[in-house]
Formats: structure tokens, C-alpha cells, sequence
């Protein structure tokens, strides 16, 4: 499917507004406005598949500590974040939990894991 | 008899773990972190997204992660943890009084002190919004915590006042978590916070950024019911005829950051008016020899990795301080903000050794060249009074210059932003 869209690099403060466009079979066929080759790069991969590290809390039942934070271990796709939100929002954990383990293994089979980034001692 | 510590680090956020670190990496023995809150890590246990030690680890981390490294240090190291401990006096000889439930009163002669308070939200009553009193006004960080820390939505329909990287930040995460974020408002013609956070945080969820405009009046009598919202001139009064309403129940502030220096003026630090953070020279010592400061309660910082760096700095010149009873003062040359400068940290320098100036600009604009007196010229393809601009400068080329009493840093502009 044809397709243009023009994408904010976020590399440095410039900030450079990128126009990428692509034709009916996928191909890019243009790349205009960044000022640096590696915002070419990042903008392509934002066009083509954005990903955003997810973080979020989960419940864990304890009054004095309510909730444990969590993130993906590897930048999940954009149109799954409210998606995965949903899963962490039913996840519920038993302590003690260390900085780094899995709560939710491959979460909605994105390949990434939901990992606690603090320890809960219980 | 006051307790007697090396060096006594006022303040257990980022810049206090980092300073005292640094004071016992540098060999001071006994080193004291005051902290007021129950535990340690400052904001950081609340900042539960990602973006921080890209430049301190070369990692991306959220806050929790990043504190953990630096909590685990000063056990490792034995630095002695005051903690739910508030300092309550401090004079010019470092006598400082604190109080807590567990010690009672208690007296304190360190050999040299950090001050590392960070810096507090403005709130409302420092804005000035006209409109009724109702609740449902609160500063973006005291959100923050009711949402990842407490576990409670304060609200489900929000409008944000300030474009700061915080405001940015929760227009997110309150998205997430289901609730409506109406708009952004920005008073500025440009953003307050980092440009990745824009994308990330308003773009990707449709949020509107709404620049030149600010909260006009606050409806609703017990709780918030909504905000009229205006366009603002150049001299930042509401344009009649611009008005338009927004239904919420909650509006959050995030609308600037003031270093917190109740403390450092009891003990007679003398502060810089457009920091708002105590004068220092390059060895972070304030005008009052034998107390240092660090972190975002000298001048406020984009990332905490630069936070933990100054704050390293002044924990290293507090150590030294303790052992030898002074730190050099730097020769005395005064760092001076000129055209388009906010202001430059430090203030003082010797003139004649390498140093790293932190400054910001007034004006955003493109192709601009910042002069640092006559030793040094450095380009930049644009500035943004958002970004902090960090320059080194080789002692010898101040020595060069010849920067006599006063060094001026320019910042030219040929584009407008």
C-alpha cells in the first residue's frame, strides 16, 4: 500500500521533520528533511515498525507497598502498548521479587518480557 | 557534643547518593546521607519510566533501576543512612541541627557538608490562575506519586499546565492507565521538556500541545469541573476572543522547578537569582567555605546522569575539604551570562585549569555560536532554553585569553527557532 507520513526525528534537538513515502509494493521511495544520516536510519525504523519500551506497575496486594514497577524487557510495537497495559493491569505478584524477573513471559507474543525493575521484599 | 562525621551529604536523591559515593571514593571515612523522606532514591522510585543513564551507563533505565545501582554502592561502602531525619538548622560553621521520630534532636559537626536538596514543583500559588479554589489542582509530581507509587488515580479527565518534562510524562503514563488527557498547555511559543518526550509522550497518543496558551480560570467550588483556556500576546497576557473551555477533573502543573535552598540560606550560602541555586565556584564549593553543593538544588538539570556527575564533584571537594581543612578556591574569575545566556554554572573558576560550563539559553534559534570570552568559540546547529548546553574549556586557553576579573559568555544567533 502507498504510503506517506512525516515523522519527528528524535535524536538530537533539532528535531528535523521527515518526510518518508513509499509506493504500492512497500518500496521506499523517498527520504526527505533529516540533516543526519543516523536520523535517516531511526526514522526509517519508525516508519516501518515504531517500538516503544513499555513501563507500567503491577498490584501486588501489600498496603504499605501497592505496587511493584515493570517494564518490557525489549521495546515492544506502539499499537500494542494500551494492549499489553491491559495484561499488566491483570498480573498480580507473590514476593520476594528481584529487579530483572519475569512477571509475564512474552507478553501477547511480542518476544519481550514484563520484568520488575525494583526489588519487593515482601 | 555534636556527632562528628567527614562529611555530612544533606538530601538522599540522585545528587546525595552520587556525592556521597564520591566522598568515600575520595578517602573520607565517616560519611553521613540526611534524608527527611523513609527511604532513599529521592524522586527516582516514583520516575518509573525509561530514559535515564543513557549518558551515565550508556544504558537505557527506568528510575527505580537507576537509584539501585547507586542505593547498593553506599551500603557496599558503609555510608551511614539518616533516613525520616529533617534538617532543621544549619550556620556558616557548619553546625547543623536535625530532627527525627527514632534519634530525637540532634547535633552535628561534620568536617564538610553537601548540600543536595534537589528542587521542588511550582505551584499554584506561585502561577498566579485566577478561578476558583477547588480540589483537583496538583503539581505533576505529586500525581506521580499517587499513580506509581500509592496505587490511586486522582482523576479520569485531565488538562496539563506546562509543556515540562514531567507534565509530558504523566500525559502518558495517565493515558495508559485509561484516563482522558484533554491537552497540554503551553505558555512559551516553544516546548518546555526534551524533544523525545514530545514525540513519545504527546504525539504517540494524540495529546495536544497547545503552545502561547494557559489556564485563564479555574471552574467548579469543591472539586474542579473545568478550565477556560486563553492564547496568550508576546508579553504572555490572554488575547481576548481566544477563549475556549475545557471540561476535567483534575488539572496538573507542570510549569518549572525551583532548587530547594531554605537551608543553604540559614547557613548563609549566597544564591544566584537566576538559578535559583547557591553561587559556586568549579570545585562546587557556595561562597561559605567547607559546604558544597550538587544536582538540581544548584541549578536544575535535563537528565539525572548529569545530576549524579556534578553531585560526584562536590562530594569529592567536600572530601577533600574534611581531610585538609580547605579546598583551593578557585583564582577568582567570575563566569558572567551575556547576550541570550540564562545563566552558567559555576559562577567562579580559576581561570586558568580545564573546567565544564553548564549553561542555558534565553531565546531558542538556529546556527547559533556561544563565545566564552575571548578563550573559545563552539557552534551549534540549535539551541532551546530546554536543553542544557555543556561546553569544556581548556584551562590554558582561558590562561590564553587572559580572562582578567570577568569572563562573558555570548550566545550569537543568526536563525530564529
Amino acid at each position: 500500500m502507498a504510503a506517506r507520513e512525516t515523522i519527528i526525528c528524535i535524536g538530537c534537538p533539532l528535531g528535523c521533520r521527515v518526510t518518508v513515502a513509499q509506493d504500492k509494493k512497500g518500496r521506499i521511495t523517498q527520504i526527505k528533511g533529516a540533516e543526519c544520516k543516523q536520523g535517516e536510519k531511526y526514522v526509517l525504523k519508525e516508519f516501518e515498525n515504531p517500538v516503544r519500551t513499555l513501563t507500567a506497575t503491577v498490584r501486588t496486594g501489600d498496603e504499605s507497598y501497592p505496587l511493584l514497577p515493570v517494564r518490557t524487557s525489549i521495546p515492544v510495537p506502539k499499537i500494542l502498548l494500551a494492549d499489553i497495559m491491559l495484561q499488566t493491569a491483570k498480573a498480580r505478584v507473590e514476593p520476594p521479587v528481584k529487579a530483572g524477573d519475569v512477571i509475564l513471559k512474552n507478553v501477547l507474543k511480542t518476544g519481550s518480557d514484563l520484568i520488575a525493575t525494583s526489588d519487593w521484599s515482601g | 557534643m555534636p556527632r562528628r562525621v567527614d562529611v555530612a551529604v544533606i538530601g538522599a536523591g540522585p545528587a546525595g547518593l552520587a556525592a556521597a559515593i564520591a566522598a568515600r571514593g575520595q578517602g573520607a571515612e565517616r560519611v553521613m546521607i540526611i534524608e527527611r523522606a523513609e527511604q532513599l532514591g529521592g524522586l527516582l522510585p516514583q520516575c518509573i519510566h525509561n530514559g535515564f543513564g543513557l549518558v551515565y551507563f550508556e544504558e537505557d533505565m527506568t528510575g527505580p533501576e537507576y537509584e539501585k545501582v547507586f542505593i547498593e554502592k553506599t551500603r557496599d561502602l558503609g555510608v551511614e543512612t539518616q533516613l525520616e531525619t529533617m534538617v532543621i538548622d544549619m550556620d556558616g560553621k557548619r553546625n547543623i541541627t536535625a530532627v527525627s521520630q527514632t534519634h530525637g534532636y540532634m547535633k552535628l559537626k561534620p568536617g564538610a557538608v553537601v548540600l543536595a536538596m534537589g528542587c521542588r514543583e511550582r505551584a499554584r500559588g506561585a502561577l498566579g490562575i485566577p478561578g476558583a479554589r477547588p480540589s483537583g489542582i496538583l503539581t505533576a509530581g505529586t500525581c506521580q506519586r499517587y499513580v506509581n507509587i500509592e496505587g490511586y488515580m486522582p482523576g479520569d479527565r485531565y488538562v496539563i499546565l506546562g509543556s515540562g518534562d514531567i507534565g509530558m510524562i504523566m500525559a502518558r503514563r495517565l493515558t495508559l492507565e485509561g484516563a482522558r488527557v484533554e491537552a497540554v498547555l503551553e505558555i512559551m511559543p516553544w516546548a518546555g521538556g526534551l524533544i523525545r518526550n514530545e514525540v513519545q509522550c504527546l504525539h504517540d497518543f494524540g495529546i495536544p500541545l497547545l503552545l502561547e496558551h494557559t489556564v485563564s480560570f479555574i471552574h467548579g467550588s469543591n472539586r474542579i469541573e473545568g478550565v477556560t483556556v486563553s492564547k496568550v500576546d508576546r508579553q504572555l497576557r490572554g488575547i481576548p476572543g481566544t477563549q475556549r473551555s475545557f471540561a476535567c477533573n483534575c488539572l496538573l502543573l507542570s510549569a518549572g522547578l525551583i532548587p530547594e535552598n531554605e537551608i543553604s540560606l540559614k547557613a548563609g550560602v549566597e544564591l544566584d537569582p537566576m538559578t535559583g541555586g547557591p553561587v559556586v565556584d568549579q570545585h562546587r564549593q557556595t561562597s561559605v567555605p567547607g559546604i558544597f553543593a550538587g544536582g538540581n538544588v544548584v541549578h536544575v538539570h535535563d537528565l539525572v546522569d548529569w545530576v549524579s556527575w556534578e553531585a560526584e564533584l562536590a562530594g569529592r571537594s567536600a572530601a577533600l575539604f574534611a581531610d585538609k581543612g580547605k579546598v583551593k578556591v578557585a583564582g577568582g574569575v567570575k563566569v558572567v551570562p551575556g547576550a541570550n545566556i540564562k545563566y552558567v554554572v559555576p559562577q567562579l573558576i580559576s581561570g586558568k585549569d580545564d573546567v565544564t560550563l553548564y549553561m542555558r539559553v534565553t531565546q531558542p534559534g538556529q546556527n547559533a555560536t556561544v563565545k566564552i570570552g575571548g578563550a573559545m568559540k563552539k557552534k551549534f546547529r540549535f539551541v532551546r532554553p530546554s536543553e542544557m548546553i555543556t561546553i569544556d574549556v581548556k584551562g590554558n586557553k582561558l590562561k590564553d585569553a587572559g580572562a582578567g576579573k570577568e569572563l562573558v559568555v555570548d550566545c550569537e544567533i543568526k536563525g530564529s527557532g
